[in-house]
């Protein structure tokens, strides 16, 4: 009985640091790419008469690609184990073989949406193309693989009643909508508006005016990659794999109590506890940085 | 080139849709109680599945989505789509809910819920934290002047040129309320097939119970992610792109997404019951 609590923690903690693994990665990738929102900019800057090297391959939001790629990485990892290929190279095969379509789907994205700038100037980069899609399709295999790895232990090792690949679905589209949320703003605020002040939102005269210019040479999506790693990457990272380990480790280990009411009740005071997190972060930011104007009635 | 102005609040009711979306409910209701009787598992999940599909959408008018501008900053909520966020945080609880499916319905649909309202809760606190700590931005609504929960003011929280940004407490409560009712119907949804596949699918398929279990397992979770899917963009569509949570004007459209939800609900609930059901 003990013996399989420890083993239970051990694969949630495991489960939880893989998803760590593909929350940054799958941020970073998003990045390079311009998946997330910030994407409206990217193609907003040539209408403006902004024409820059960032890599777009936004034709779908990151939640329904990720569902997809990490969707098929199962699926096909599945496929692989009812041939009785060991279950290391059948994950590794499926997931290599949905980073190949996401490759073409990198690919023909960019090459859609940039064409369609063509009368605002905007060159399609050929160069971009080569070195940015084999970025994208590295990151994509980190986050795909660990991700369907996770999905492969909720359901052999965990055992979980949702086949792999519905599981491949289902924290797919988490994943995507996990490191969306969280990654984002960093991307879009922080990096194509580093010009802009800090501490403040982009104002809305300011749409499209994106940085394109690097310490050396033309910004291309590389750039906005290695900065996107030193925040948005890992926060996106933390807060996927507080999702998943938080998730299965009270279902794990308070389940047995109460008839299944003990991991709803651990669950609800999780709830609060980070309610209060974010309570704390929210005071703190208004007494730090202070209002940015007199409060409305205030002497003048 | 005429534009037209987005609409910002609440939108008048359709009557003569509302009355068709309800008659196209219960004429699909009053069938599937002559086909099987009223009293019948089979009557009963198709009941349950269009109440949990109601719930789904009424539950992502709480979501606070900011979309693109959001992620410049220029607008509160979370920087991601309407659908696609309450989609991840109530699938999310979807999986909690079907672990829970063996200690019964209502553990596993609160259990459900509690899943997607933790989703939200964590992805809530990253939104403010980033904010916080990695732009130096405070939250401050568009919508309102005063925090509906904590009463704190908004206005001199909004920086020049911008609508808002971060995640005001209500919108942190918000999200943590849509993602429990998405869960609590995600799961509801899935619950109520899952009877119905493991009751009928041996006869059907000629096996035994064991046998028939991961076909019905996947069947459920399949048409359950399904009609979260409908009923998400149902309810996107409604509030068309941005909202702050359950204190943006755009709020009091739910009722029209309601019956949407109802009517589409009811359609994609007979159709996956009839699969097994015939």
């Amino acid at each position: 009985m003990v013996e399989n609590i420890v083993i239970g923690i051990g694969l949630t903690a495991f489960a939880g640091a893989l998803a760590s693994v593909a929350g940054a990665a799958e941020d970073v990738e998003s990045d390079i790419g311009s998946q997330g929102d910030p994407n409206s900019q990217v193609q907003l800057a040539p209408q403006m008469g902004y024409i820059h090297r960032i890599f777009n391959k936004a034709v779908s939001g990151e939640p329904p690609a990720y569902g997809l790629w990490v969707a098929l990485g199962a699926g096909l990892a599945a496929a692989f184990l009812q041939v009785n290929i060991n279950p290391i190279l059948a994950l590794a095969l499926g997931c290599a073989i949905a980073t190949l379509v996401q490759g073409i789907y990198a690919t023909t994205a960019y090459l859609g949406r940039i064409a369609s700038l063509a009368k605002f100037g905007q060159p399609v980069y050929i160069d971009i193309l080569k070195s940015m899609t084999t970025v994208t399709m590295a990151h994509a295999f980190i986050a795909i693989f660990t991700a369907v790895t996770m999905c492969y232990l909720m359901n052999a090792a965990l055992g979980h009643p949702f086949p792999l690949a519905l599981l491949g679905l289902v924290w797919g589209i988490a994943l995507g909508a996990a490191g969306s949320a969280t990654g984002n703003p960093f991307y879009g605020k922080e990096r194509q508006y580093q010009n802009q002040k800090f501490g403040a939102g982009v104002p809305v005269a300011a749409s499209g005016n994106i940085v394109r210019y690097a310490e050396a040479g033309e910004r291309n999506s590389l750039d906005n990659g290695w900065f996107t790693a030193k925040l948005g990457g890992p926060a996106s990272g933390v807060c996927f794999g507080l999702i998943v380990f938080l998730e299965l480790w009270r279902t794990v280990l308070f389940e047995s109590f109460w008839a299944g009411w003990g991991a709803i009740f651990v669950g609800l005071i999780l709830i609060l506890i980070f309610t209060f997190i974010d309570r704390y972060a929210e005071v703190w930011a208004r007494e730090t940085f202070g209002p940015y104007a007199k409060p409305e009635g205030a002497a003048k | 080139m005429t534009v037209t102005p987005k609409p910002t609040g609440g939108v008048g009711m359709d009557p003569v849709a509302n009355a068709l979306s309800i008659i196209l409910m219960i004429a699909i209701i009053g069938a599937a109680w002559i086909l099987f009787g009223w009293n019948t598992l089979v009557f009963k999940a198709l009941v349950a599945v269009i109440l949990g599909g109601a719930l789904v959408g009424f539950g992502v008018h709480f979501v606070p989505v900011g979309g693109a501008p959001a992620a410049m900053g220029q607008a509160p909520g979370i920087a991601t789509g309407v659908a696609m966020l309450a989609a991840g945080a109530g699938l999310a609880g979807l999986f909690g809910g079907a672990f829970a499916v063996p200690l019964g319905l209502l553990t596993s649909v609160v259990a459900g819920g509690i899943g997607g309202a933790l989703m939200m809760a964590i992805t809530c606190l990253f939104v403010t934290l980033i904010y916080t700590y990695g732009m130096g931005i405070p939250s401050a609504s568009g919508k309102v002047k005063v925090d509906p929960i904590t009463g704190d003011t908004q206005a001199e929280y909004k920086s020049q040129g911008t609508e808002g940004h971060g995640l005001p407490f209500s919108s942190f409560a918000g999200g943590v309320i849509g993602g429990f009712l998405g869960g609590f119907g995600g799961t509801l949804i899935y619950y109520a097939l899952l009877q119905v596949y493991e009751a009928k699918l041996p006869t059907l398929l000629s096996a035994s119970a064991s046998a028939v279990a991961p076909v019905a397992v996947s069947l459920a979770g399949i048409f359950a992610i399904g009609m979260f899917l409908v009923n998400a963009v149902l309810a996107a569509y409604n509030i068309t792109g941005t909202t702050e949570g359950f204190h943006d004007p755009k709020f009091a459209r739910f009722p029209r997404a309601i019956f949407a939800s109802l009517a589409a609900s009811a359609v994609c609930g007979i159709v996956a019951i009839l699969v097994a059901a015939l």
